[in-house]
């Protein structure tokens, strides 16, 4: 039982970098916007944020300062894109070649250095609480950031006004625009709040649960996470739960580093073909009309309609 | 006159795009300089350390071919309209059939390199088909589908360097063992001259230059890009000439994938792809669908990349900074041209010059 508590604690505590880039990509997503800098923009803030923290000594400022960088980047993007018509896809991927090889650059300084780390919060009495005890309370501030996040943003975009309102620009921007929404403004508001969204997970990999700066450090993270918003079906809390999945899965392959080399490189791959898998059975699902709309949606969540396209106001 | 002038020496769209590249030149320069970094050293370690000794220039026409070849095969992909995310993984696909060829009986046989060439080919568009076919059939994005397939491709490499195809004894992802002689691909003399590499990527490049100016076909492909609808009606199905683009573009893309695995590395070895495909894609991007200035680019970069070793040891400079210029300038690039930066200096320019 005690196992089972530190595992599942060690989960939640792993996977906290990857909730906060599945729940900041799925809101952009859910806007229209794919921020495809998820990869550059993870590497970058991870290198800020340890950096700041370690010059300043203070952790909240590392946070705080990989949160504005992870904002100001998804800016760049819906700039580009809002305003001067850019694919998205172009900026974006441009943007991770580009934030990925600066980080190795501008991280040269930080690179194996020690520094301060988020600390623990002692919770009175937690210990007397079973399993959630140890696997929510026994957490530092990041983990229980990423926790919440969770729920705020599932009760957002589902249970407000403004949720439906961020919903509806997603499904189709011109009808939201004929409803007097202002579209522009609100794909700059959640794809700027998305990309803070990954800044905070950037910022929480180096300095929690991958501790430290070193070349490359999060590498493909980026990827994965936008693998596992899809495989959510740009539903938060699915979306989280693909991101513990997967951090069952990292945690499994590395007891298994010492058994079978192989295996240990090809696990955390997975995500990939579930991706494809998820999309395949999405369309499918929705040609052959197996399922009523309700249940299929519940089981493969829906695909922003305008997901990715550049809205041109006429 | 002054306005008559003007017109005689450029012709509008020569005049735009020269006053953009200078635009991007400056821009990147500034962002260089907020480096700490003097964009004038760089620019002379660049020349210096990728054209001046025949070596480094061996190696920039060897790269260089790598990245026309992966920006022709997205240039075919752009012009169906498709972004073709899954490039890496048919490089790495061309390479894994490379490698298989090498490593049977036909490795150590006169037949090795032609049978290579085929088999990346063949892989390359195999795996290109795939993508095509979860887009065409399953409506799976292709963004979506090719990055997955990317790190499938990748996942296979590393399964079959540490399993299958692992070095006598022990499993390390180094790479499999080297490939036979013969199986490599040939350098001109004594010299590290490619000349393989570059005769396969001019081949290349007039195979599709003839396709998109004297078939039809080329035209297809171009027109199931920009308009799928008219294409539709005019009883062509779409959905083959899609999966076309793919397969040409997953062969071409092979051939690179060949380069690295018998022309540079002599085997397999995991992320043997080297990102020249992501790289494809930015040249792609910037060179506007146009053939020879993809090559431009290509060996622009190429010489980034060559000298930027060169940079790292005369100037104590970190080995990121070529792939930060590469990407930085398309950044820029493409900024600029969004927001019409150039044509805005031009009549800037001019009209100051009128009303002098």
């Amino acid at each position: 039982m005690i196992e089972f508590e530190i595992i599942l604690a060690s989960i939640i505590s792993m996977s906290a970098p990857l909730v906060l880039a599945v729940v900041g990509e799925t809101i952009s997503e859910r806007v229209g916007i794919v921020n495809l800098s998820l990869e550059g923009t993870l590497l970058i803030t991870a290198m800020v944020g340890f950096a700041v923290a370690s010059v300043t000594g203070i952790v909240l400022w590392g946070f705080i300062a990989a949160s504005l960088l992870g904002g100001l980047i998804a800016f760049l993007i819906c700039f580009a894109n809002i305003t001067l018509h850019i694919n998205q896809i172009a900026v974006g991927f441009t943007l991770t070649i580009l934030l990925g090889k600066l980080s190795s650059y501008l991280g040269q300084p930080f690179v194996r250095i020690p520094g301060p780390y988020t600390p623990q919060i002692d919770v009175p009495f937690a210990d007397t609480i079973p399993i959630i005890g140890k696997a929510i309370l026994d957490q530092n501030i990041i983990v229980w950031i990423s926790i919440l996040s969770i729920f705020i943003s599932w009760w957002f975009i589902y249970k407000t006004k403004s949720g439906l309102i961020l919903k509806a620009t997603g499904e189709n921007p011109y009808s939201a625009a004929a409803r007097g929404i202002n579209v522009r403004l609100v794909k700059y508001i959640y794809g700027v709040l998305g990309g803070s969204f990954i800044g905070l997970a950037g910022a929480s990999f180096s300095l929690h649960s991958h501790y430290g700066w070193s070349n490359n450090h999060t590498l493909n993270y980026g990827w994965i996470c936008l693998a596992i918003v899809i495989f959510g079906g740009w539903n938060p809390v699915r979306g989280a739960l693909g991101a513990y999945a997967f951090g069952a899965l990292q945690i499994i392959a590395l007891k298994l580093q010492g058994v079978t080399f192989g295996l240990s490189q090809v696990l955390p791959l997975i995500p990939f073909p579930l991706m494809i898998l998820s999309l395949v059975l999405i369309q499918y699902s929705n040609e052959k009309k197996l399922l009523p709309d309700r249940v299929r949606r519940i089981i493969f969540g829906n695909m922003p309609e305008y997901l990715g396209i550049t809205y041109k106001r006429e | 006159m002054r306005r008559i002038m003007i017109r005689f020496f450029f012709t509008p769209h020569l005049l735009e795009n020269v006053v953009a590249v200078f635009l991007t030149l400056i821009f990147a320069s500034v962002g260089l300089l907020f480096l700490g970094i003097s964009p004038v050293s760089v620019f002379i370690s660049i020349i210096e350390g990728s054209i001046l000794d025949l070596d480094s220039l061996s190696r920039v026409l060897l790269i260089g071919s790598i990245m026309s070849l992966s920006a022709f095969a997205l240039i075919v992909t752009f012009s169906c309209n498709i972004w073709n995310i899954g490039i890496e993984g048919q490089m790495m696909m061309g390479a894994v059939g490379t490698v298989f060829i090498a490593r049977t009986f036909l490795g150590d046989s006169v037949l090795a390199i032609p049978m290579e060439i085929l088999t990346a080919m063949v892989f390359g568009s195999l795996f290109g088909l795939i993508c095509g076919l979860l887009k065409t059939k399953s409506g799976v994005h292709e963004i979506f589908g090719g990055l997955g397939l990317d790190f499938i491709a990748a996942g296979l490499i590393v399964y079959l360097v540490v399993g299958p195809w692992k070095r006598d004894g022990i499993a390390s992802t180094s790479g499999t063992d080297l490939i036979p002689e013969l199986s490599w691909f040939p350098t001109l003399l004594e010299m590290k001259f490619p000349i393989l590499p570059v005769v396969i990527f001019l081949f290349a490049y007039l195979f599709l230059k003839f396709i998109y100016s004297r078939t039809s076909l080329g035209l297809k492909l171009k027109s199931v890009g920009s308009n799928k609808q008219a294409f539709s009606r005019l009883g062509l199905s779409s959905d083959n000439y899609i999966l076309l683009g793919f397969v040409i573009a997953g062969a071409v893309v092979g051939l690179a994938g060949s380069i690295q695995a018998a022309g540079i590395y002599h085997k397999l070895v995991p992320n043997i792809s080297g990102g020249y495909g992501f790289l494809g894609i930015l040249i792609a991007l910037v060179s506007n669908r146009k053939l020879g200035v993809a090559i431009a680019i290509s060996f622009i970069f190429s010489c980034l990349m060559v000298g930027g070793s060169t940079l790292q040891i005369k100037l104590g400079l970190h080995a990121s900074l070529p792939g930060i210029v590469q990407a930085g300038l398309v950044l820029i690039w493409l900024l600029i041209k969004a927001s019409s930066l150039d044509l805005k200096a031009i009549n800037f320019v001019s009209s100051k010059l009128i009303h002098d």
